[in-house]
Order: structure tokens, then sequence, then C-alpha cells
């Protein structure tokens, strides 16, 4: 579904010069979830954020499904991204003025759903997400499990044929984080595709593939072979 | 979406309580001014435009040479004989109209009499103004020289209802008028306003000065209506050469200038209207829109301090696939959700403060809100407000990039070494600062003015209208005033003493230069006392003495009169005035009267005979003022019961002179208060919200030993500097601007170094004040609690 080959970042300030994403060549298949790891600083996030067109490289290529993205404009990089993508960030990122049931119909709204389908869909992943007796709260009024819970939710209302998620349980306990990771899993098996950074082992055990970065560069790839049988 | 927008503004208003207090009171407190200045500016533009038909009415003006060519004066005052002569020569005029200027006089339906505003008419001015009669007709409404036209409220004062067309009035407690019509009361934006209107027959047996058709008396407005389609300047151009045929001496030019214009653009310089009290609605026009951009400015100012908060927000939504367009467009709908509750407020305050600027500025102010126009006005208060106040923080902060945003702690890009805050604040103190000063200058002005010397002793000085019987025997008056020990002193003179309005070019003295006479004098004619009642300083000669029969023949000069004369020693001199010949008995010093702040026109004082007028008496200030009153006025109403006691103080009419300066000075104070309050609620939001940003940095350095005056100083630098450069721009500029004012005055102050000082230090105590509130606050904090914060 994804092939990236020869990404190339560099983050420059007045002073210093940041080589984030130096050659990077990484293929994601569709219906995968793939972890990637490294050391502070290796680049995973700027990675993520390429992928998730938040950011733009200097050079290479970024394929999704055929289309060449990394040559689009602005305006169709943000129509693709509303329409493919969903997010999940380490700090769950909810508008603290939204109610649970407004911050998960936002992507629907930038997608100009009408307004009974909205509904019916939010309620659709309220009820998954089990959250239901929480749809009329504001994020502040949540613990951080169900925050993220939500913040998952949001990501895949609009069914986006990609998620990504940045630490998605750096902010969570381990009982809540594992929610979490059990979510993911569960979405990925009914098909969609994740792609995940994080710190912890622990996380990156449950996906198929996990690759390691380091100063920009993939220095391995490991195929988790107690999830990934299925896929082969 | 919209909807959703909604909520997002109204709930982000909720959680910023202070915010949102401070952009809803600066915001309410703008718009207010706007509104009032809205209702103020459409009353002053509509002044005579209630009629389509006074379109092509104008006024006949004209000017006062200075005999060297140029032009002292331009004034709408004409001669009788001007109208006539007009009405015959012109056809391009539709019709000619004389009209007297407004006076104050007695009228009586039984035993019910009152001294209402009379003007005397001929029937044109129907053609003229646009009057609604309610009964009567245009047509035979002033057509007998014994009726009279009167206003609606005017009926029910004197009779207490409406259809009194054929009752039967007394004028003056000598003339029976019957009423002739009822119109509608006028607008008080009006020119040439009256409560009662008379014909011009019947003025010429009151006034034989009207019957007369003369050339050289300019006490009378001529009004002309111009036939469709006539340029004024055609009219201008035969009235030159039909004033040099008629074979007039008349050597004033005349001109005609739009009526509708007058009220606005009545000041002449040379001859051309320079402006007038449209440089009042302009400055009321920039205050007010200066405070409101002050309080834009308070929004745009928070809205961006907070925008660490909202960058977020933008980050998630940008992320979600929210374009730059759509948020903008959140951003304006928030400020619009402002400015719609602040308008709803302004509009409630506005009506409270109406009756109170009413009487302040003595007009008649109403929101129409029946009218459409008013809602499409306020509409657009509400969208150029939002947009004014909205449109910089909606792209400001939609313009963050996504991760950066997201990251919250990424540092802003920026492209001056200032940003654009710090200068929203230096603008607004440099308003603030302009206003303090130019509210000191006036202050300054106006006790300059105040305290010049009028040459007069005002103190127990009260005039009196000599009318009815008293005309023909004041002398008795006078005697049984004097006897009863309320008066020291008392004269009767032509004119009112603060007052003149006898204007003449009619003089000829000893070494004359020019073969006529160019220049304008003044003349006022009395009895015995002038200069004795009055207390004004005698530099050479003496005042009218009754041992002295041939001083009904003498005159007493100004001391600009004498000069402007240049006779070197003007007593004994014999001149002409008016054809009289005439022997200087007296100079005296120049005294205050019609404008304080100009030098007025050479005078002359001379005997005449009593034609009514005013009374000045000297209160003996032996007994009490109390007494004094009861005594004058049960003499007067003994001797001329018809009349009112009507007595004015004279230091409240020399007070009154100064009316518009005061007003000037009352509103700067009002506006620069407002100013100053809008600034420093922005500046305080400011503040709140930098300490709240750096209660970590805070806490971290009094763990370290910082002390609390250390981190005052910390908090209020930033801000003081801000405060200091804005002084610096605003100072020398607004001095600048005060002393080009300064300048329209022929007498005035100097900007001097104490308003400077003043204003500086007014200004830095405030801010100071304010920003030490939040400073306190902020460094008494507990570290711990502000080191857990994060």
């Amino acid at each position: 579904m994804i092939t990236i080959e020869n990404l190339q970042k560099v983050y420059k300030t007045e002073e210093i010069e940041t080589t984030a994403l130096n050659g990077i060549n990484m293929h994601v298949a569709e219906g995968e979830f793939v972890s990637i790891m490294g050391p502070s600083g290796c680049g995973k996030s700027t990675l993520l954020n390429v992928m998730g067109l938040l950011d733009k490289p200097e050079s290479g290529s970024y394929r999704f499904l055929d289309t060449e993205l990394l040559t689009l404009r602005d305006r169709d990089r943000s129509a693709f991204r509303k329409k493919n993508m969903g997010f999940v960030f380490q700090n769950f990122n909810l508008i603290d003025e939204l109610t649970v049931f407004e911050n998960i119909e936002l992507p629907l709204i930038y997608n100009k759903v009408n307004a009974s389908e909205r509904k019916k869909l939010v309620n659709e992943i309220i009820e998954r997400m089990n959250i239901v007796n929480r749809n009329k709260h504001f994020p502040q009024q949540l613990s951080g499990g169900q925050q993220q819970r939500v913040a998952v939710a949001r990501a895949l209302v609009n069914r986006p044929k990609l998620v990504l998620a940045d630490e998605p349980t750096g902010n969570l306990d381990s009982a809540h984080g594992n929610e979490v990771m059990e979510l993911l899993c569960e979405l990925n098996e009914q098909g969609t595709t994740i792609v995940m950074v994080t710190h912890s082992a622990h996380d990156a055990s449950f996906s198929n593939r996990i690759v390691n970065l380091k100063d920009g560069h993939v220095i391995s790839e490991k195929i988790n072979k107690s999830r990934s049988a299925e896929l082969i | 979406m919209f909807k959703l927008n909604i909520r997002i503004a109204l709930r982000s208003l909720l959680r910023n309580k202070p915010a949102a207090l401070i952009n809803i009171t600066g915001l309410t407190i703008g718009l207010t001014a706007c509104l009032m200045l809205l209702l103020y500016v459409t009353y002053e533009r509509n002044f005579d435009r209630h009629d389509a038909r006074t379109t092509r009415v104008y006024g006949v003006m004209t000017n006062v040479p200075d005999g060297k060519g140029g032009i002292t004066a331009t004034f709408d005052g004409t001669t009788t004989a001007l109208a006539p002569m007009l009405r015959q020569s012109l056809p391009a005029l539709e019709a000619v109209c004389r009209l007297s200027y407004g006076s104050i006089r007695l009228i009586a339906s039984g035993e019910h009499a009152f001294k209402k505003e009379a003007r005397f008419a001929e029937p044109e001015i129907f053609q003229m103004y646009g009057y609604r009669f309610l009964s009567g007709d245009s047509t035979t409404a002033l057509a007998d020289p014994h009726s009279v036209v009167l206003t609606a409220s005017m009926a029910k004062t004197l009779f207490g209802r409406l259809d009194v067309t054929g009752s039967r009035l007394r004028y003056q407690d000598q003339y029976d008028l019957k009423v002739t019509a009822v119109i509608e009361d006028l607008p008080l934006n009006s020119s040439n306003r009256f409560d009662y209107l008379m014909p011009w027959l019947f003025y010429e047996t009151v006034d034989p000065s009207a019957k007369e058709l003369n050339w050289t008396n300019y006490s009378f407005i001529t009004l002309l209506k111009l036939k469709p389609g006539i340029a004024p300047e055609t009219v201008n151009k035969s009235l030159v050469t039909l004033l040099k045929s008629s074979g007039s001496d008349s050597e004033q030019p005349h001109f005609i200038f739009p009526l509708q214009r007058l009220h606005l653009y009545g000041k002449f310089e040379q001859g051309r209207s320079v402006g007038g009290d449209i440089e009042q609605v302009r400055l009321f026009t920039a205050l007010a829109l200066g405070i409101l951009l002050l309080a834009c400015i308070n929004f745009m100012n928070l809205a961006t301090a907070r925008a660490g908060r909202r960058a977020r927000e933008v980050g998630v939504k940008k992320t979600l696939g929210a374009d730059r367009r759509s948020l903008v467009f959140q951003f304006l709908t928030e400020s619009m959700v402002l400015c719609l509750i602040s308008v709803a407020l302004a509009v409630a305050l506005a009506e409270l403060l109406i009756p109170a600027f009413n009487s302040l500025l003595r007009v008649q102010l109403n929101v129409g809100y029946f009218n459409g126009t008013t809602w499409l006005a306020l509409l657009a208060i509400v969208l150029f407000t939002g947009i004014l106040a909205g449109s910089y923080p909606a792209f400001y902060l939609s313009s963050f990039n996504v991760i950066g945003s997201l990251k919250r702690n990424a540092p802003l890009r920026r492209f001056l070494p200032f940003s654009m805050r710090q200068v929203l604040v230096v603008v607004q103190f440099c308003f603030a600062v302009s206003l303090i000063v130019a509210t000191l200058v006036i202050y300054k002005q106006i006790s300059y003015i105040k305290n010049r010397p009028l040459g007069v002793e005002v103190q127990a000085l009260v005039e009196m209208p000599l009318e009815g019987n008293l005309k023909t025997r004041f002398e008795l008056f006078k005697k049984r005033l004097l006897a009863s020990g309320a008066v020291s002193a008392m004269y009767q003179s032509s004119v009112k003493l603060a007052h003149h309005s006898s204007n003449f070019t009619d003089i000829r003295w000893p070494g004359m230069q020019a073969a006529v006479n160019r220049v304008m004098f003044n003349k006022v004619g009395t009895g015995y006392d002038f200069i004795k009642t009055n207390g004004i300083k005698m530099l050479a000669g003496r005042d009218f003495s009754p041992a002295l029969p041939t001083d009904s023949g003498g005159v007493l000069l100004s001391a600009r009169a004498a000069k402007i004369m240049g006779l070197k020693d003007p007593l004994g001199k014999v001149i002409q005035v008016m054809g009289e010949r005439r022997t200087v008995i007296g100079v005296f010093a120049d005294y205050v009267w019609d404008e304080p702040a100009k030098t007025n026109n050479p005078m002359v004082v001379q005997m005449e005979p009593l034609r009514g007028g005013s009374m000045t008496m000297r209160l003996n200030t032996a007994h009490s003022l109390e007494d004094n009153i009861a005594a004058i006025s049960k003499i007067a109403r003994e001797m001329n019961p018809a009349y009112p006691v009507e007595l004015s103080f004279m230091n409240q009419v020399y007070a009154g002179k100064l009316e518009s300066e005061r007003l000037l000075g009352l509103l700067s104070r009002i506006f620069g208060g407002l100013a100053i309050l809008i600034s420093c609620l922005g500046l305080y939001g400011l503040v709140s919200f930098s300490a709240e940003q750096r209660t970590r940095e805070f806490g971290v350095r009094r763990v370290l030993g910082a002390t609390l005056l250390n981190i005052m100083q910390l908090l209020s630098a930033a801000f003081l500097k801000l405060i200091a450069v804005a002084l610096v721009i605003a100072v020398p500029l607004s001095c600048a601007l005060m002393n080009t004012w300064l300048q329209g005055f022929e007498f005035h102050t100097s900007v001097s170094f104490w308003t400077i000082a003043v204003a500086t230090l007014l200004t830095l105590a405030l801010a100071l004040v304010t920003i030490g509130l939040q400073a306190v606050q902020a460094a008494r904090a507990n570290p711990v609690d502000a080191l857990k914060y994060e």
C-alpha cells in the first residue's frame, strides 16, 4: 500500500542542521500493523509526520496506492489526508471546547458528511469503543485511557485506510495502555493498516513488523512471527 | 459547521472569563461610543435636510472688507433693500424671502404670557422650508399683517390645545394678532428656528428699520430659492454686476451659499468656506472610531496572546482535514459572536446615555428602532468590528503549521525584532497619551481665556431686557431702584454688554485717509453711567455727565477705535457717526464681548434716545443678593406687569461664552478616560496572561532566591518599555497637534512643560498600577504551586 523511497529530511535552524531522515526506504502492505522504533531523535516521528502528510521531505518518493503524494499541492495533500488517514497522538489532542461526540464528529464535518449520516457513524464508533455513556462529556472530564479511546474513535470514524499512531500509550498507565493496544490490534484484524511509532517493546510486540531507525536510517526490520502468521 | 463554530466560540468565551470580560467591556464601550457617534453625525448631517425643497435654497452671505482688499468676516446678515431688488431683476430665482433673526419676545393669550422665540418673514418662507401645517395653509398664513403662525408646542403652551386657528394673541403687550396656522414643531436640527412666526408686513410696523429700504443696515436674513437647473455660480456672477449697476452704495460683496451646508460649513475665511461644525463632527468621528479601534486591539492582543492555547486546536483540526479557510472562518465567527454580544449591550447602554448626551450637546438624538436602516447599520457595525478585531487573530492563528502547533512549545517564527502585539500596545497607548495631552491643553486654554481680564467687573453685575412699559418709564424705574438701595448704578443700552449686534461702517474721523471707511465698527447707544456701572477703565476723558447738556452729542471711543482712527489726542475731536457729528469726550479700555478669544471690532458708545434693548445694573453689595433681586423684581413687576422679570448674571453670561470649548473639554475628558480605561484593561489582560505563562519561570526564580520585587520588575519591564515608546512617539505628536489647535485662537496659551510632564506621569502611573496589580499576584504565588503547575 505504501512505498517510500530514499526520503531525505533536514531541519535547519540558524546554527545547526539536523538530518532527520537520511535516505529511508520502506514498504507497508495493506492490512499490516507496523511499529517504528528507535532512540530519541532517530527520526521516527518525522517519518510518521511525512507519512501523514503533515511534513514535507526535501527529496524522495512516497507512493500511496500508486499515487505519488510528495508532488501534490497543499490543498490536495490536505484533501488526501482527510479522506485516507486517521491520527492518534501521544497527548490525545482532543479539542477541549468540544464534547466527546463533537470531537469524534469533527473529521466527518470536514469531509462534508451530512448530519444524519454523521450521527449514525459517530454512534456506531462510540458503541464500538465502549464510551457510550461518555458522549456528552468534555475531554477534561475523562481519564487518560478514556481520552485516548475517544482519540482512537476520532481517528477511525472516517474509516481511513491508514491509521498513524504516535506513541499512543505514552501518556497512559500500563493497564490503560494495554487496553488501547488491544483496541488497535482489533482494528488491524478488521483490516485497517496501522503504522505506530513507539518506544515500548511491549507495545511493539502487538504489531506484525518492527522497523528500527537510527540517525535517519532504517537499521533493521523484524517480523513478529506470533502476529504475522495470518498475513503471510 | 457554522453551528459548531458558534458552539466553540461560546464555550471558549465561558472558559476564559477574564479575557471575555475584558473583550466585552472594551468592545461595549467602543461600540457605545460608535453608536452615539453614528446618531450624532446623522443628526448633524441632516441639518435643514428634512424637506426636499430646501435643496435649492441659498442664503445670501455678506463679506466684511478689512479696507486693505481682504475680507475680515463673512456673515449671513443682509440689508432690507437687497431682496426687493433681487426679486425684480434676477429671473433665475424662484423665490426670495426676507427673514428676521430670532429674538425672544413676549406673546400672551389672555393672562398667559410667555417669552418665546419670534421671527418675522415674508410668505415666501413657505416655499423654502417644508413646514407641515396642522391647520391653516401656506397661501393665507402670513397674508394678513396681523397674523401669527404657531408651532404645535407653542400652541399647546399658550392654549393647551392645537385647534387654535382664529384665536387672538397679544404681542409684546402692544399688538393684537390672529392665529392663522399651526405647524408641526421644527426639528432641533434646522436653522432659522422659531416658536412663532409673524409677517414681514407686521415687522415693518414694529421696527421702522425693517420698513425703510436701505443698503447700510445688515440686520436681516435673505433666503433665495433657485429655479431648477440654475447653478449658484451664475447667480453669484449676476449678483456682482447687479449690485454695481443698481447704484446702491453698498460695497459689501454678497454671495450665495447653500442653506443645507451653512450649519456644518459655516466658517468663512476671506469669503470662502473653510469648515465649521463639520470639524467637530469629524473630531467626534475620529474619537469614536479610535475608541473602537482600541477595543479591537484588545481583542487582537488577547486572542494572539492566547495563541499557544489555541495552537493545538488548530493543529488537530488541520490534521483532521480542516483547511485554512474554514479556520479563518471559525475565528472570525468567534469575534462576531463577541461583537454581537457587545452590540446588544452597547445599544442598551446608548439608550441609557442618550438623554444625558442630548442635554449635554443640546441635540435631539434617538434610536429609530422601527427603521430598517438602523438595523442595517447595526449589522454593518457588527460585521465591521468583527472583521476588524477578528481578522488579524484569524489569519495569525490559522497560519500555524501542524507539527509546530501540536508540539505546543515550538517557538513561533519572527520576521521583525518586535511582535505585532507590541506594536498594537504602542498604538493603543499613543492614542491614550494623545487624548490626555489634548485634555490638558484644552483645559489650560479654557482657563487661560477664563482668566483673561474681561475689562468689566462682572461680579454683582446683572442685566435685564428693556421692554414693555419700562421703555417709556426707564428714568422712573432707575430712580426707584437706586432709591431702594438694591442697585448702586445702572444704565440702559441698545445692545447687551456681552453681545453687540450693531455693526456699521458709516463713520468718518479727522485725518481719515480713505474716501469711505471699510472697517466694521460697533455702536452702543446708551444713557448715563455706562462706564460707572460696568467698571470699565477710562484711559482718557470721562463718562457722559448729566451736568453737561452738550454730552448728548458726545461719543466715547474704545482704545481700539482710537487706534484704528490713528487719533493722537482724541479728546475733543469731532467724528461723524452715521452722518451725525459727535465730539469725543473719552477713551475707554477695550473689554471682552462676543468671542472671548478674539479681538473685537472697534467700538463707539454714544448717547441715544431710548429705543429698548437692555438694562445693566450693579447690585448694591451692602445688601444680600436675595434682597437685591427681590427688590428689583418687585419694582419691575409693579411698573411692567405684562412682562416676566428676567435677570441674568453677567458672570454666568460670560461663562456661557466658553460653551463650545467647555463641550470640547468635556468630550475630550470622557473619551480620554474611556481610551485610558480600555487600554489599561487590555494591558491588564496581557500582563495577566504573561504572568500565567511565566508561572513556572517565576517559581524557579523564587526557589533560586529572587525577591518579590525582582519578579515584579521582571514582569513590568517588558510592558513599561512599550509604554515608554508610546510616550516618545505620542507626546511630541500630540503637542504639535494641539499647538495647531491653539493657533486657531487669537488669544491662546501654549503647550507647556508641565502639560507634557503631567501627561507622561499620569500615563506611567496608570500603566504601573495596572501592571503592578498583576505583578504582585504573580510574584506572591507559592513557588511550589508554580512548579507543580506544569
